[in-house]
């Protein structure tokens, strides 16, 4: 008497009672954290309509940089390996898509494919590629010599897109960022139905939903654990049988893969490409949001972009409380100097006392609750 | 299907084994049980169950297994504990329940004095055991055994038998006789040996109680179908844990009958260790446990809620204080919620409650029982108070659990219930003993003639040996074992367990014996509960190394003094414990001081513990101890 096996089924009320792998492994395992998670996107969705595009141009850098910190967090939090070049991987993604959607006739390198699905997916791809050139250095090298070694990417490119002027329009002068057309819609120009700030925020938002289940998704496959593995002692990886080269390689590719498109969207929003911006205060902002967010983790990368971000906004409020710190940069004590000096506290601050941070705080919070009426 | 029908009018007699096979036919892909594997629990279907149950019942008779025959089971509780329980009865072989804690000797001795012929041994632990004495067991033919590590290519006994191998024997028997099991089946007997319990034993060795087909089926009527031990009766939404070891007769009430006759879904945890967290886990609707256990979770409670941080605590103590107040009064309505202690609940359960319950996995429970040992009313009111339904319940292996119960909205803190209805329950007037007459009634003990003509009358009465007493006319309340009562030098009569268990109550004591029968007053020997007064000396400071230096800190001693004191309160002068001292070891079962089911074996450890029982009675009471 054979019967068909019934699939396993979670049994209602028991969260922590798994039938199958597949239900251990599920992101959305229990009914709260679905509701939540609904009504997270709710309430982003909404937002378009309810704030000025002032403040959408911020959300909306802050989801796109939230892309390529969470591009970040696969290669240095997942995968361990610890790199300083962020900024040149995002520097490829910006120029490829600018340089495919530019103007064939401008004053700079363009091609005329104004769409949006074309460019960054080539700006993904470039980016990609770059990475794997890069990639065998991890192989041979580990920390801190890593670290250096890419923070001689930043140099490399900065003083390519520096020199490069068909491309990048030369230094102090720039070129125009990429122009985003979906569906014969100019995204970045007023429409009938919604600003270009509007259809901006909602673009990004999409694709940072897309490219954040598919990072958790990698963290959970056997890519991730393998991850994991080589971030915890790459000698024990190897040994219990993960290719060291294929996973390093498959890290930098798809953290520049993020990167890249990060890249081209971020310039898209600010519509403006300066060659002397892509440089290791860039790299160091990124690994700003992987440590204050949280290294390993998706949900921290987005708190940390959007904290990053929307601190200068907080800091620039400062002079109307204390008028002793002045919003022009050439006074002695203005808000860019407190801008910097923040950065250096939190991030000392966060290694300090919260390693995890800031999903560490949220994971501290939600056990407090968990664990009720016990500590533990 | 044709088939099926044919046997099904040729079964006359309903076994548990029939029970499975007709929920196979019926709900082939409902879930019947769980078990735990790799993290994942792994669910089986009663289709599932069937074949196996039919695989292993084909073994049995390709290895001439006849009815009658003796099977034991030397396993902790999984599914093949099951399958070899339901192919034995299958087969009308006499399944025999080992514990996984007997030692050597008693394993010779079990298998030997039952004449088992297959023993079904989980690992190699339990093989070594039975291979030790090998020569002793002339009847014993073959050993099957579940966990091949360190066995397979490592010993070359002819008699061993993997389990894959053992269901692949099985396999081509079907091939060869299909429907051999079902004929044998269908020749089964009301008055057939299903099983033989062995009681634990704490004066003699272990006995080996026979039930018959008729007993179960009568006990199934009685405590699952008419609700005697889960009341609204057990359907097949209800979620057991199995924890406790299978060759008891209560949690093979539980585990077994109730899942074959009720369709209980059963979930095996993964040992006895891990129980709490298998029970947050699994979150059973009907939950029995022994005293120990209770005790046990009680403590963790404590434990916990003094290490939180001072915020949880402050609040948890005040609802538990409110827990408390809701305890007696539930106490006394029997149960039954008062408007007040229902208002006073549902703030506490947002509180404390509701969390609580869910951290020690007794959220969804619907009914909870203690039995298999006297418990302190303390506990249950406790559990009482935080809102989960507790009963004591009362039965023995002899009568096949079926005596008293507290039924709900009827509970008597203190008493183990009432009389099940049908039944016929007695005191004596004379000795006060409490004795049994129904169905239930066991067929003797196994090649025991003595030992049954003593346990059973004439008129079919069978003596418990515990005393008891009747509360308000309904309920029964015990006194204590019969054997157990104490007569000291002044004649008085006392009841040591009752002593016990309000010491045992204290989250700190883990054994309290009380001693002085024939002696000029009464004394006892205390054993502490390592973790509770582990993390009592931490929380204090007093540095200890081990288990003994721990008992024997003077701040320790004062800590247990100061409980026997106010336990001392409770009681008349004459049963007032005078002095005590403390057990320098853990109590075990393979030390010979507990029995299988963790119960004191008195004579052994007066012997054990001789000189520290004579020091006791050397020095005038008063003296420190």
């Amino acid at each position: 008497m054979t019967v068909a096996r019934p699939r396993p089924r979670q049994l209602a009320g028991r969260p922590e009672l798994y039938t199958s792998y597949a239900q251990h492994l599920r992101l959305l395992n229990t009914t709260p954290k679905r509701r939540a998670v609904l009504a997270l996107a709710v309430v982003a969705f909404a937002l378009p309509f309810v704030y000025d595009d002032q403040t959408l141009r911020l959300l909306t850098l802050g989801f796109a940089a939230a892309i390529g910190a969470i591009g970040l967090n696969i290669v240095t939090g997942y995968a361990g390996q610890v790199t300083l070049g962020h900024a040149f991987f995002l520097a490829i993604g910006a120029y490829t898509a600018a340089a495919l959607s530019g103007d064939p006739d401008g004053r700079t390198i363009g091609f005329g494919v104004s769409n949006v699905a074309v460019w960054l997916l080539a700006a993904g791809l470039v980016a990609a590629f770059f990475g794997v050139l890069v990639a065998p250095l991890a192989t041979r090298l580990r920390g801190l010599y890593l670290a250096i070694v890419t923070l001689g990417l930043v140099f490399l490119g900065e003083h390519v897109f520096k020199e490069w002027e068909e491309l990048t329009g030369g230094p102090g002068v720039g070129r125009e960022g990429p122009v985003p057309v979906l569906f014969g819609n100019q995204l970045n120009a007023p429409g009938d139905m919604f600003t270009g700030e509007q259809k901006l925020y909602l673009l990004t938002l999409v694709l940072l939903v897309v490219f954040a289940v598919l990072a958790r998704n990698l963290a959970r496959s056997k890519v991730g654990r393998a991850f994991a593995a080589i971030r915890d002692r790459d000698v024990a990886a190897s040994v219990i049988g993960v290719s060291l080269t294929h996973y390093k390689v498959l890290a930098f590719a798809a953290s520049s893969f993020y990167a890249g498109c990060a890249g081209a969207m971020l310039y898209t929003i600010t519509g403006f490409i300066e060659p002397g911006s892509f440089n290791l205060l860039l790299s160091v902002q990124y690994i700003a949001m992987v440590l204050i967010g949280g290294v390993g983790t998706v949900s921290g990368s987005i708190m940390g972009a959007m904290f990053i971000t929307l601190l200068p906004r907080v800091t620039r409020e400062l002079p109307g409380f204390a008028p002793f710190v002045s919003s022009d940069a050439s006074a002695p004590l203005n808000v860019f100097q407190i801008e910097t000096v923040l950065y250096g506290l939190l991030i000392i601050g966060f290694l300090l006392f919260e390693p995890r941070g800031l999903y560490g705080v949220w994971i501290r919070l939600r056990n407090y609750w968990k664990s009720w009426p016990f500590s533990y | 299907m044709s088939v099926a029908e044919a046997t099904d009018a040729r079964t006359r007699t309903t076994t548990i084994a029939t029970r499975i096979r007709d929920r196979a036919r019926d709900t082939p892909r409902t879930v019947a049980m769980r078990e735990k594997d790799f993290g994942i629990w792994q669910e089986v279907t009663w289709a599932d169950y069937w074949e196996q149950v039919t695989l292993v019942g084909h073994a049995l008779l390709a290895l001439g297994v006849e009815p009658g025959d003796r099977v034991a089971v030397h396993s902790e509780n999984r599914r093949e504990w099951l399958y070899s329980d339901l192919g034995a009865v299958a087969v009308r072989a006499v399944t025999v329940g080992l514990y996984p804690t007997n030692p050597a000797p008693e394993v010779a001795y079990l298998l030997s004095h039952s004449g088992s012929k297959i023993l079904i041994a989980e690992d190699q632990e339990q093989v070594d055991k039975a291979l030790d004495v090998l020569d002793q067991l002339p009847d014993l033919e073959r050993v099957v055994y579940l966990e091949p590590r360190g066995i397979r290519r490592r010993y070359d006994n002819p008699k061993l038998l993997y389990w894959q191998d053992f269901l692949a024997v099985g396999a081509a028997h079907r091939d060869e006789h299909p429907g051999a099991v079902d004929e044998r089946m269908s020749q089964a007997r009301p008055d057939d040996v299903m099983t033989l319990v062995y009681t634990s034993g704490t004066t003699g060795p272990p006995k080996g109680a026979m039930l018959s087909i008729a007993n179960v089926e009568f006990a199934i009527t009685k405590l699952v179908e008419a609700g005697g031990f889960t009341s609204p009766p057990p359907n097949d939404r209800d979620i057991l844990l199995s924890y406790l070891p299978l060759c008891h007769v209560a949690e093979r009430i539980f585990t077994t009958w109730f899942n074959a006759s009720a369709g209980v879904q059963v979930n095996f945890a993964e040992s006895i260790a891990t129980v709490q967290a298998d029970l947050r886990e699994i979150q059973p609707t009907i939950l029995f446990g022994v005293p120990r256990i209770w005790e046990k979770i009680l403590a963790g409670v404590n434990i916990k809620l003094a290490s939180a941080s001072p915020g949880k605590r402050l609040l948890s103590r005040f609802w538990l204080r409110v827990a408390d107040r809701i305890g007696d009064t539930l106490a006394g309505t029997g149960g039954n919620h008062t408007l007040k202690t229902r208002l006073w609940y549902a703030v506490g359960w947002l509180f404390l409650f509701r969390p609580l319950r869910d951290r020690i996995g007794m959220r969804k429970v619907r009914y909870a029982a203690s039995g298999a040992a006297p418990i302190a009313p303390d506990v249950l009111k406790f559990f009482m108070g935080v809102g989960v339904p507790m009963h004591e319940v009362y039965g023995m292996t002899e009568n096949s659990a079926i005596a008293t119960g507290n039924r709900p909205g009827r509970v008597k803190l203190g008493t183990v219930g009432e009389p099940h209805d049908g039944i016929e329950l007695r005191i004596d007037e004379q000795t006060g003993e409490i004795l049994t007459r129904h169905p239930g009634v066991f067929l003797g003990y196994w090649r025991n003639p003595e030992a049954t003509a003593r346990a059973v009358d004439a008129d079919g009465w069978l003596h418990t040996g515990d005393v008891g007493e009747w509360v308000d006319g309904t309920h029964v309340k015990i006194t204590d074992r019969m054997k157990d009562i104490i007569i000291t030098a002044g004649g008085k009569n006392v009841a040591p367990s009752e002593i016990e268990n309000a010491l045992k109550a204290s989250e700190f004591v883990k054994e309290a014996v009380v001693i002085g029968d024939r002696r000029p007053y009464l004394s006892a020997l205390i054993g502490i509960e390592l973790d509770t007064v582990g993390d009592w000396a931490q929380r204090r400071r007093i540095p200890y190394t081990t288990y003994r230096d721990l008992s024997e800190r003077p701040e320790v001693i004062e800590l247990v003094q100061g409980l026997v004191n106010r336990v001392n309160e409770r009681f008349a002068s004459a049963e007032q414990i005078k002095t005590f001292r403390m057990l320098p070891k853990e109590l075990d079962h393979e030390d010979g001081e507990l029995t299988a089911t963790q119960k004191v074996k008195r004579a052994a450890l007066s012997e054990r513990f001789a000189d520290l029982v004579e020091s006791m009675y050397r020095t005038p009471p008063g003296g420190r101890a």
